[in-house]
């Protein structure tokens, strides 16, 4: 069990948070810059100033306990156990990369084979180079394994893509999407880019000046938290996997319970993905149309109608095992003689945001 | 002629004087480099001061000081019943101290400029501070030790003033170079004085040319 408490006075707000991470899969930590993700962070593994004297906290890592200021305890940074990649690299520049990812697992007792990691992170290349002369993506590769060799108890990713380059990312995120399927430890990740998020997370956490304000699961957040997908109304996910690739129209088939068509290109046949929809973006009709321009027309069971903030009416549907979701005028629910369990169709666009 | 009793002392002098002050100045830059306590600025100001002050205000201070009525002569012969002033020992804490800016300064500079991200960095990778210091914040600070092992040794073969009001000028003891310059300049005897001063100036020549192509920025600053 990872429970994390703390109360900390910061330049500007208050820092309170208060939640637990599940001890498997990403925990992703989001919201705007300047929110306090990386203070929290930052109090976790035991880097904070210490001039910050006022704070109240208790942070207990598998049973073991981090922080208590009630009872006076601080571990210190190097006895955590936490690491730590950070959004610059941080390697040591005068140590080559063998050096480098060396330092921690030299450090620990640790039963992992740094060989493994090394093949696994495509780096047997690099051993003898310095920083210097990697490249940026090359730079965080090397910096994941020598946090990882120090066999961490918890795992802290702080934006590390975010000062690479678009191919640099596309090109490291399916590492970080097989630390957790492959390295069985708590991942904590902060980032405040939408597609890393849906890409990576499981569990998510949003953040906003210094509070936690809403946490769950990623499927269940999407639809309740427009904070997430910085869209108006409610957005879904669903889970599918690639089924064929239409190369001369830029479209992929997929398969998410039903058979659905989506714009995108550079997918791997088999790719299992996530797409986000936006519930703007879902009309609902009574019977498939025969005549329409948008490709996706899916069989729907209505699940629950709710009024949204705006006085929209959320209409949530199951698609096969997942949840789809439509945003419709009252009136146009009236036309349609919406209720619960009335078996509908709904169609959406091939553009849709995927991860 | 030239003799060579002034050469040797000054070499002693410096010699000693930089390994005392790399003893005493790396943990006190450490400090300074790291420490966000209101007391920084007035450390820092305190060992800047050599840097303004008039080497003989210093000297008239550490005569006081030294003298065997003074608190630092008082306890010296305390100790080791000899008295302190116009000897090796007195010599080498008044150059201690003039010189310990520029062993400090570059020390500091260079401590910074390795920077947190990095030490915390292995924090979280389980070395201690000390662990951290030692692997990481030395090795990358060899630039900043060279700049002050040499400015730091330079700088007390040049010192005058200091010696000249502590030190007695006494042959073979505490007569080092610069004093036996101006003692022949005294007395009219140019040419000793040009032998001297020419190897003098040559010496700090070459140490500044290699300090500065090494590094600009961990020069001295006031």
């Amino acid at each position: 069990m990872i429970e994390v408490n703390y109360k900390h006075k910061l330049n500007n707000f208050l820092l309170d948070v208060s939640f637990t991470i599940p001890k498997t899969g990403i925990t992703v930590l989001f919201g705007p810059s300047g929110s306090g993700k990386t203070s929290v962070l930052n109090l976790m593994s035991g880097l904070r100033n210490d001039e910050d004297k006022e704070n109240n906290s208790k942070f207990i890592l598998n049973n073991r306990v981090i922080d208590d200021s009630v009872h006076r305890i601080r571990i210190e940074p190097w006895f955590r156990n936490i690491a730590y990649v950070f959004q610059d690299h941080r390697l040591f520049p005068h140590m080559n990369t063998k050096e480098n990812i060396l330092f921690g697992y030299k450090r620990c007792n640790s039963t992992l084979k740094p060989d493994d990691l090394i093949k696994k992170f495509k780096i047997e290349e690099l051993l003898g180079h310095y920083p210097e002369q990697l490249s940026g993506g090359q730079k965080q590769r090397v910096s994941m394994v020598r946090a990882l060799l120090s066999q961490p108890e918890l795992l802290i990713l702080d934006e590390p893509l975010s000062a690479l380059d678009y191919t640099s990312r596309q090109e490291l995120l399916p590492y970080i999407e097989n630390i957790h399927k492959e390295l069985d430890i708590p991942i904590v990740y902060v980032s405040h880019d939408i597609k890393e998020v849906l890409r990576l997370a499981d569990y998510i956490l949003i953040m906003n000046k210094g509070k936690i304000v809403d946490q769950g699961d990623i499927a269940d957040l999407c639809i309740s938290q427009p904070l997430l997908t910085q869209e108006e109304g409610a957005s879904f996910i669903l889970e599918a996997r690639v089924t064929k690739i239409i190369k001369e129209d830029k479209l992929v088939q997929l398969d998410c319970g039903e058979t659905i068509l989506i714009t995108a290109e550079s997918m791997q046949l088999n790719d299992k993905i996530r797409v986000l929809i936006h519930a703007r973006d879902v009309s609902l009709c009574l019977s498939p149309p025969q005549d329409s321009s948008i490709l996706n027309c899916v069989p729907i069971c209505v699940e629950d109608l709710q009024t949204d903030e705006n006085g929209k009416l959320r209409v949530i549907a199951k698609i096969g095992e997942q949840t789809i979701v439509s945003l419709i005028s009252h009136r146009s629910a009236r036309q349609l003689n919406i209720e619960k369990g009335k078996n509908m169709y709904a169609q959406f666009k091939a553009t849709a945001m995927i991860k | 002629m030239i003799e060579l009793s002034p050469i040797l002392v000054t070499l002693k002098l410096a010699t000693i004087t930089t390994l005392i002050l790399l003893l005493i100045g790396t943990p006190l830059a450490w400090w300074l480099s790291n420490t966000s306590s209101k007391s920084k600025v007035f450390i820092e100001s305190i060992v800047a001061l050599p840097l303004v002050l008039p080497p003989t205000v210093l000297g008239f201070y550490l005569l006081l000081a030294l003298s065997p009525d003074g608190f630092i002569g008082h306890l010296w012969s305390y100790i080791s019943n000899t008295p302190l002033s116009f000897s090796f020992a007195g010599l080498v804490i008044g150059s201690v101290i003039y010189s310990m800016p520029f062993v400090v300064q570059p020390l500091q500079a260079s401590f910074e400029m390795v920077g947190k991200p990095l030490q915390q960095a292995a924090y979280t990778l389980g070395a201690s501070s000390f662990d951290t210091f030692k692997n990481i914040v030395l090795p990358l600070s060899k630039r900043g030790f060279l700049v002050a092992i040499t400015l730091g040794f330079a700088h007390t073969v040049g010192e005058f003033g200091v010696v000249l009001m502590i030190g007695g000028n006494i042959p073979e003891v505490t007569q080092v170079l610069s004093i036996i310059i101006y003692d022949h300049v005294e007395v009219l005897e140019y040419t000793q004085a040009h032998y001297y001063s020419i190897g003098l100036l040559v010496f700090s020549f070459i140490v500044l040319f290699i300090t500065y192509s090494l590094n600009r920025k961990l020069m001295v600053r006031i």
